[in-house]
């Protein structure tokens, strides 16, 4: 055997073991979301809380049960109704740290037509038109250095919810990972998926479906001035 | 399906005409229909008399729920006799007609009464099942209206596990998703739009208090709490694609499990906390994937064939792993398979089940046209019944374990 393909087999190999605690091979051209490092932890705030096994006798043991011998007396109010009329709305606190919609405002209008449409259960922005319109957000956003945006991925309701959401996430990094292909800083977008939870379209054919496997883009521009 | 022969005591016959406060202990060696891994068990036939209103509706209920057919006596391998006025009480007989307890239900609702004498039948009927009756779920429903955003606005929820006493949670007027308890602790985590994207956060039932425990540029979503109630499971983006992540109850102590350039969805943890189970497109197609909670490259779940599986929720017992087959629209089907990988079984139409601590109910999501609401599955009788109905689709049960 030639040498070289020898040393070169040895080094896959080796490269194979040392890699081998996660997945094989790393998958090229996924760049980390910068930003938003750290938790909002510190801050908390307080909600609703449930009458849910608050009552005396209820809470004894493990797990979500009323307590042996606890026939289900149970006197707080459960109705919604009454609940919620006894509740405050939760405090809106700040954005945490580093969430690059920190100070700005949303432009909804200026891409409405940059809308980029996927096949079904597809995340790959479609060659042509479709990806046209993510090369004219890039061009803009190198040319106003102000300017951020967020990405929206959305689905049909033909997934299940669970996996609507990640598809959705997925369509919008693919749309992000053009942006940052040609030059766009990564510091400049974020992306959102909101699953099937707001359709373009509420109907529940194929010409519904088609306009709700989408990804929309959100300008963010500064609250306080005009993006130059 | 066995029929051992029935053997039983005595003892109770004195006192079967009795209904008394005191509870009595049953034993449990009485005829039983054994539940075998895998097969289709029969119904088990009872009959009912004597009982009224709420507490005879919810009482036939829980049973049927729980695997019994509601027969007349010459059929019913069980009978239960009793009233109901202020109080419940009911007498439990064999087919030879022997008591095998005789109780009374002081107290509380008469929903409340019937719930915990269906939880006694079933625990002296089917012995080592137990009574989930008087168990919590925890899911969302979709309001219906938009908020300023345009979202379709959806709540978290809390009712008994037949959807009674339902009780609002939320009340973000924005989108939630994935409510999953910490076992064992009255908390729930859950993701929220309220700050314009999805966040997760903790939230005391008891105190109110919340608190946000992931909330990266992306996605933060789909948290899953170890059943010692210590880690969190969860999809973040922000390494630039949705993986599966692990972090302390916190949300401190990030650690990422997956690093394929496809989605990750739904993570669910193994019983001893070892393993996560979840659904990616790693390879092309959607199926199921678990990884050691410590890291470890992810291995594919062999589900016999069955393509397009996700949700997966891990039963309580460890053996068996229940999923949602993606389809058409309307054709979602519920699967289980055995944890270790094998053949999965077709259990019936919905999608997303989450496990009673009995690890043999699922509450599942069924669409119906655009309306979507819960329902309960036996998994080894197939038997369905409803949750109560509410206006607003009902999505991603979970239940409290």
């Amino acid at each position: 055997m030639n040498r070289f393909l020898k040393i070169g087999l040895i080094t896959l190999v080796l490269a194979g073991a040392l890699g081998g605690a996660g997945c094989k091979t790393k998958p090229k051209n996924i760049t980390a979301i910068p930003g938003s490092e750290g938790r909002a932890g510190t801050t908390t705030e307080l909600a609703p809380t449930a009458p849910i096994g608050t009552s005396p006798g209820g809470t004894a043991g493990r797990g979500n049960r009323f307590a042996p011998g606890d026939t289900g007396a149970n006197p707080v109010d459960l109705n919604p109704q009454n609940a919620a009329a006894n509740l405050t709305p939760p405090p809106q606190t700040d954005l945490p740290a580093g969430d690059i919609r920190n100070g700005m405002r949303e432009d909804r209008e200026m891409f409405r037509g940059n809308t980029v449409y996927f096949d079904f259960d597809k995340s790959a922005v479609k060659k042509g038109p479709e990806t046209t319109k993510v090369l004219a957000v890039a061009e803009y956003l190198k040319a106003h250095a102000d300017a951020k945006l967020e990405i929206e991925g959305h689905c049909d309701e033909r997934g299940t919810e669970g996996y609507n959401l990640s598809l959705g996430e997925r369509r919008a990094l693919s749309v992000r990972e053009i942006l940052l292909n040609n030059g766009v800083a990564a510091e400049k977008v974020t992306t959102v998926s909101y699953g099937e939870a707001r359709p373009a379209d509420p109907g529940h054919d194929e010409a519904a479906w088609g306009k709700n496997r989408r990804s929309e883009f959100v300008l963010l521009l500064p609250a306080g001035g005009n993006v130059r | 399906m066995t029929h051992t022969t029935p053997r039983c005591r005595r003892l109770f016959a004195a006192v079967a005409a009795l209904a008394v406060c005191a509870r009595l202990a049953a034993q449990t060696d009485v005829p039983i229909t054994t539940v075998e891994g895998g097969k289709v068990a029969a119904l088990v036939p009872i009959a009912i008399s004597g009982f009224t209103g709420e507490a005879d509706k919810v009482l036939k209920f829980d049973l049927e729920v729980a695997g019994f057919s509601i027969v007349p006596p010459a059929q019913a391998r069980f009978e239960l006799v009793g009233k109901n006025g202020g109080q419940i009480e009911a007498t439990l007989k064999d087919a030879g007609k022997h008591a095998l307890f005789a109780r009374a239900y002081p107290g509380g609702t008469p929903r409340g009464q019937a719930h915990a004498l269906a939880d006694d039948v079933v625990q002296t009927a089917i012995p080592g099942q137990k009574g989930i009756a008087r168990t919590k779920i925890a899911f969302k429903i979709t309001v219906g209206q938009r908020n300023q955003r345009n979202e379709s606005v959806s709540e978290v929820f809390l009712a008994d596990y037949d959807g009674a006493n339902a009780f609002q949670l939320t009340q973000d007027g924005s989108i939630v998703r994935s409510p999953a308890w910490q076992p064992g602790h009255r908390v729930l985590y859950y993701s929220s739009f309220r700050l314009g994207r999805a966040c997760i956060y903790s939230h005391d039932l008891a105190s109110g208090a919340r608190t946000a425990v992931a909330s990266f540029n992306g996605m933060n979503d789909g948290a899953a709490v170890s059943p010692d109630g210590t880690r969190i499971a969860m999809i973040l983006s922000k390494s630039g694609s949705p993986d599966v992540w692990v972090s302390h109850i916190d949300g401190s102590g990030l650690k990422q499990l997956t690093t394929t350039r496809e989605d990750e969805a739904s993570p669910c943890w193994s019983p001893d906390g070892r393993s996560i189970c979840f659904s990616s497109r790693a390879e092309g197609s959607t199926r199921l994937y678990v990884v050691d909670a410590g890291g470890g490259p992810m291995r594919p779940l062999n589900t016999g064939g069955v393509r397009g599986a996700t949700e997966p929720d891990w039963s309580p017992d460890g053996s068996q792993i229940a999923f949602t087959r993606m389809g058409g629209r309307e054709n979602f089907q519920v699967y289980v398979v055995p944890a270790k990988g094998g053949e999965a079984r077709a259990v019936g139409e919905g999608e997303d089940p989450t496990w009673a601590p009995n690890s043999r109910t699922l509450a599942v999501v069924r669409r119906k046209g655009s309306i979507r609401r819960l329902s309960l599955l036996d998994v080894p009788t197939g038997r369905v019944k409803d949750s109560a109905s509410f206006s607003g689709g009902c999505s991603q049960p979970s239940w409290a374990r």
